[in-house]
């Protein structure tokens, strides 16, 4: 037990590393949040461009190319976009780090939300554009006012699950030296040669993030579904 | 739909036009001439090397330092103007700056240090024998010849060849990061360099066969301590921090830090 604590202490309140810990949450959350908004963005305009090609054989250009967009950052490791991201795209453009982090995690995460929409609005009933067309309204109408808030619905849980699995992925950032919640562990690790406290510490930190945005989506959820009865 | 698909060929120029501006942008003049330009700047450094623990006293005057995975990802930092100076092993910063010519090394040296193997505090037998086995070798010229065979002019003249077949002492397990020329370094599929050389000629004095685990550099002790690894050759110098949590051998060789900045 005192042991325990004299590691705890070694690990992170001598020489106030703690800050590692602390600065690299900061870094890892401005990463995440930003590429979630990015992603969803991103995402959704790709959805809806694919989704409306699907059912009408309209922007025939366009879809091809968010196809292409899905096939090569699927198709492709995100460690591996990170590092094209920093050293061939940005090579000698002085943007700081975490700028490059949010455009590659933003693109990454993308892709993988545009299919988690287009799932939604494929699984809405075609039963229910064609009541909005007959109504009078038009495709972007019945696409804003009556398909995209039930695919929403239908898709949080999978969305959630998509921004879990982007948190813990910006913990591969520390490949282009950003001091991350990871690296911040990393870095620990590399001062006092203990594998087990940073590790496990960083470790939780995740896992409380995690937690608590799975609570606040489930409290979504139930939001939403209040309205079905 | 005409205007959308304008739109959006326009936007894809312009993304590509972006491209090329920073392909044709050129790294920022050089900003570090000697020691005492380095507070303000930005280090890079290979995460948990001497290098990194030296650099990050810089940290409490202005300094911001950039911990890679890598040395060879500081360096291309370096080249691309990401970091102002990188600061790293001799040997391995020679190698790096004999393949860009856009780079130089300071010629006042950062640091000096001795390298030694690591051994798990638990394994005092080990340390004692590989100490043994180090004095022997460094006695009879063997160990010189390995370093030659790296270092300087008559580089490739003298190789070590093992010649021992008796593996009766078990296997020795060594730890490194093939990435630090010409310590460690990959050659085809096989790992080589003066440490793999140095731990074969210690490996075949105790009888042992020796086996190499390729690794990142800041999980070699972790992996000693555990019982992993039975030792740590990576160009490790002894530092206090090191002590608490691992031993240390004689120091087999010395090295120096230095300093690599852009040429212009």
């Amino acid at each position: 037990m005192e042991s325990i604590k004299e590691k705890f202490i070694d690990n992170f309140i001598t020489d106030d590393r703690w800050r590692y810990i602390w600065n690299g949450l900061g870094v890892t959350l401005k990463i995440a949040v930003f590429a979630v908004i990015f992603g969803i963005l991103i995402g959704a305009l790709v959805a809806i461009v694919r989704s409306a090609h699907d059912k009408t054989g309209r922007f025939k250009v366009l879809n091809w190319f968010c196809k292409l967009y899905t096939t090569v950052i699927r198709g492709t490791p995100m460690v591996l976009q990170l590092l094209i991201m920093y050293f061939v795209v940005f090579a000698t453009v002085g943007v700081s780090k975490v700028f490059v982090a949010i455009v590659a995690f933003s693109l990454n995460s993308g892709a993988y939300v545009s299919e988690i929409f287009r799932s939604g609005i494929m699984s809405v009933d075609s039963g229910q554009e064609e009541a909005g067309r007959s109504l009078g309204l038009s495709y972007g109408q019945t696409m804003w006012y009556i398909i995209i808030p039930q695919a929403f619905k239908n898709v949080l849980p999978a969305l959630a699950n998509e921004f879990i699995t982007l948190l813990k992925e910006t913990s591969v950032s520390g490949y282009i030296a950003l001091a991350d919640l990871t690296k911040g562990g990393d870095i620990i690790r590399s001062q006092t040669y203990d594998a087990f406290m940073p590790l496990v510490g960083v470790a939780v930190v995740y896992l409380i993030m995690v937690c608590l945005l799975s609570a606040g989506v489930t409290k979504l959820e139930g939001r939403l579904r209040s309205s079905e009865r | 739909m005409k205007t959308t698909k304008t739109i959006f060929a326009t936007l894809l120029a312009a993304l590509m036009l972006l491209a090329l501006t920073a392909c044709g942008a050129k790294a920022p003049a050089n900003a570090v001439f000697t020691l005492d330009d380095l507070p303000g700047k930005t280090i890079g450094v290979q995460l948990g090397t001497t290098g990194d623990i030296y650099a990050s006293d810089y940290e409490s005057e202005g300094s911001t330092i950039d911990r890679y995975s890598k040395g060879a990802d500081a360096v291309q930092a370096l080249k691309q103007g990401k970091v102002d100076c990188v600061i790293i092993d001799s040997e391995p910063a020679k190698v790096f700056v004999s393949k860009n010519s856009d780079l130089t090394i300071l010629e006042e040296p950062f640091a000096l240090e001795e390298y030694a193997i690591c051994v798990a505090k638990e394994n005092a037998d080990l340390t004692a024998n590989i100490n043994g086995a180090l004095a022997t070798l460094k006695a009879d010229g063997t160990l010189d010849s390995i370093i030659k065979n790296y270092i300087g002019d008559d580089a490739g003249k003298t190789p070590y060849v093992s010649a021992n077949t008796d593996f009766s002492n078990g296997t020795l397990i060594m730890a490194t990061n093939a990435e630090f020329p010409p310590y460690e370094f990959k050659e085809g599929d096989k790992i080589t360099g003066i440490d793999v050389d140095m731990a074969q000629a210690v490996a075949d004095s105790l009888k042992m066969e020796l086996k190499i685990e390729d690794m990142a550099f800041d999980s070699i002790i972790a992996a000693v301590q555990s019982g992993k690894a039975s030792i740590g050759v990576a160009g490790m110098t002894i530092t206090e921090d090191r002590l608490k949590n691992i031993d240390f051998t004689d120091s087999y060789t010395t090295a120096t830090q230095v300093v690599i900045v852009r040429a212009k």
